[in-house]
């Protein structure tokens, strides 16, 4: 048998596709950043320019006339700026899951991938940090949220959950950035050494800060490395919850549940594995990164995609079994509002593109379908809004007086910062995808060589 | 001052078996290059366990107490408030804060950590002034030997090429 079948017999579909050495990984990953600019790159960019511009001028228009060119008033007082908030963290939540729990799993189909998670994580959480600060209505004092002191003599109230979600978001957005950057490191400097011209080896020398790839930096490299993975595990896990807490420790119907933690992990994960594959199957394809990103590892996602979808859809079912199981006229009120009351065709489409949607993923067929799994996870986006928006509006609109009951509508302040942010992630992803490599070079080398090696134990065998 | 020898080796175990060998011979410090981490080439050339783990525990833990305290005396000593009656000092609402504190500070312990141990930010190395280098990072594997005699040097670079290294190339360190 030639050593090509015998390969394909023992793993169907390769983690990297052809062989491959070193340097020829090295010319596909780092293509797309020397390559010339491309015209479809400038029209999308130019297209996240003008979102862009409209996140600016909406936000002007908060910063001048006040929270009221939103849409929230009592009792709807948390309204897109929360939903918003709690999306984009959530899509953020897949990049250190990837990173540090799949690393520290040793799940080697990470390595194509991790970069690019990474890189969304940092810029959604970007997106999220935007809408707790402008609700704050006077942004100017956002420091008030830092212990410091100062003679007003005030402190923030540490028993409330909203300081816990500043330091929360806070410390996830800095620790992804450290483990980012200590990951691009290597990789600066192979850009170093393999640019053409002195001014991109000045300037991919610079943030290399002088890395040599010698034992005696690897050795610290490794552990460090290692060390932040381990640090970033409970990490992840810790700012979704406290990001539940925001809610589950209130009192309000609809809100005040302990499945809260659990069930927006899950959530997060899973909004944050659509959003990968939503940006990996198209830039897989432009790039020519086939070989690197192959179907195995879209298969892999769309079989996170599935179980945390179930975990998902197994929240709504408890939520509406415990409002009905608590007794409480209220809870069930909140329940039964949830699917037949006014926002009810809200409620309907998140149970379908989260629940309905994803259990295509049962076929080995739709799960390496590249067609099929784009829409199933730009679905699963629009669904983790549609999530956020009934947890949060609609509980509100409708609490325990029905006196103080009203309808939420959105004014265009609040569908232009939440398409602004689009564009804002957009044009930062695209910078990113110019300007770096999108996928570990250093990783996927490392990679290689344990693959070969095994085959040829394998054939040796 | 003092002279580099450097020398490429076609793959890493004959580069492993080499940093193993002049290691032994102690005409200078061994260091290996490669694109990626190697298994066993922190043994090769006989490093010790590394301390940022210790360095990471010590400041986490210092950084969870830290924030612990500072919630502490602004909300139970500083200026008590009374909200709906629950006790000013109420440790398991301090608990999140003290939890994410403690892995921000960790975190920058090891980030900031690491480049100190590693002495880096450092721009220039004389290793850099051999342009075939640049294969150190893509596809290469190198070695180097740091001859602190510079009379060394014509030796240790006779004995890189008997272990098979190609390229073998001496830089003078300028003082």
């Amino acid at each position: 048998m030639d050593p090509a079948a015998r390969d394909n017999l023992l793993d169907p579909i390769p983690l990297i596709a052809g062989r491959q050495d070193s340097d020829s990984l090295t010319r596909i990953i780092f293509n797309p950043v020397w390559e010339k600019t491309r015209p479809g790159w400038w029209l999308l960019f130019l297209l996240g320019l003008g979102g862009t511009g409209l996140l600016i001028a909406a936000i002007s228009v908060t910063l001048a006339q006040g929270i009221g060119s939103w849409g929230n008033n009592v009792p709807v007082a948390w309204a897109y700026g929360i939903t918003n908030f709690v999306w984009w963290i959530g899509i953020g939540h897949a990049g250190t899951l990837i990173s540090a729990i799949l690393l520290l799993l040793q799940q080697r189909w990470r390595n194509s991938i991790n970069r690019f998670a990474e890189t969304m994580t940092l810029f959604a959480v970007m997106c999220a940090g935007m809408f707790p600060v402008l609700h704050l209505g006077r942004p100017w004092f956002f420091y008030w949220l830092i212990p410091y002191p100062n003679r007003m003599k005030v402190w923030p109230q540490f028993r409330s959950a909203l300081p816990w979600d500043v330091v929360a978001v806070t410390t996830y957005f800095t620790v992804s950035l450290l483990f980012w950057y200590v990951g691009l490191v290597p990789d600066f400097a192979s850009l170093r050494d393999a640019s053409n011209t002195r001014v991109k080896r000045i300037v991919y020398g610079i943030f290399a800060l002088g890395w040599r790839g010698s034992s005696r930096q690897w050795h610290q490299y490794k552990i460090a490395y290692l060390l932040l993975a381990a640090l970033a595990t409970p990490l992840v896990l810790s700012v979704h919850t406290i990001v539940s807490f925001d809610f589950a420790i209130s009192q309000l119907p609809g809100w005040h549940s302990t499945i809260f933690p659990p069930y927006f992990v899950a959530g997060a994960i899973f909004s944050g594995f659509a959003m990968v594959l939503t940006l990996v199957i198209p830039a897989r394809r432009a790039l020519g990164l086939q070989e690197v990103i192959t179907l195995k590892h879209i298969d892999n996602m769309n079989k996170v995609l599935l179980a945390t979808g179930l975990m998902v859809g197994y929240g709504y079912l408890m939520e509406t079994f415990i409002g009905w199981y608590s007794g409480d006229k209220y809870e069930l009120f909140a329940v039964t509002n949830r699917a037949l009351g006014p926002y009810r065709l809200v409620y309907w489409l998140l149970i379908f593109c989260n629940v309905l949607a994803p259990q295509v993923f049962w076929s080995k067929g739709m799960r390496t379908n590249v067609i099929v799994t784009w829409i199933v996870a730009v679905l699963v986006n629009v669904g983790m809004w549609s999530e956020r928006f009934v947890i949060i509006i609609v509980s509100l609109h409708r609490d325990f007086l029905p006196s103080s009951w009203a309808m939420y509508r959105p004014t265009w302040v609040d569908w232009s910062l939440l398409a602004g942010t689009i564009g804002f992630f957009g044009t930062c992803f695209l910078l990113t995808l110019r300007f770096l490599p999108i996928i570990s070079a250093t990783e996927t080398k490392e990679l290689n060589k344990e693959l070969r090696e095994e085959r040829a134990e394998a054939s040796a065998a | 001052m003092s002279d580099w020898v450097l020398g490429q080796f076609s793959d890493e175990h004959k580069l492993l078996e080499a940093a193993r060998e002049l290691s032994q011979e102690s005409q200078g410090r061994v260091e290996t290059y490669s694109p990626f981490p190697l298994d066993g080439a922190s043994q090769a050339v006989g490093l010790r366990r590394s301390r940022l783990p210790q360095l990471a525990l010590v400041f986490g833990l210092g950084g969870a107490a830290a924030a612990y305290l500072i919630q502490w005396f602004a909300n139970a000593v500083n200026w008590p408030l009374n909200v709906g009656g629950r006790p000013p000092h109420s440790a398991p609402s301090f608990i999140p804060i003290t939890f994410e504190t403690g892995v921000l500070i960790s975190a920058f312990a090891i980030f900031f950590g690491l480049w100190l141990l590693l002495g880096l930010p450092r721009p220039y190395h004389p290793v850099f002034e051999v342009e075939a280098f640049r294969s150190a990072s893509t596809d290469g594997f190198w070695l180097s030997v740091e001859a602190e005699q510079p009379s060394l040097g014509e030796k240790v670079a006779e004995r890189l090429r008997a272990l098979g290294a190609r390229q073998v190339s001496i830089v003078s360190e300028q003082s």
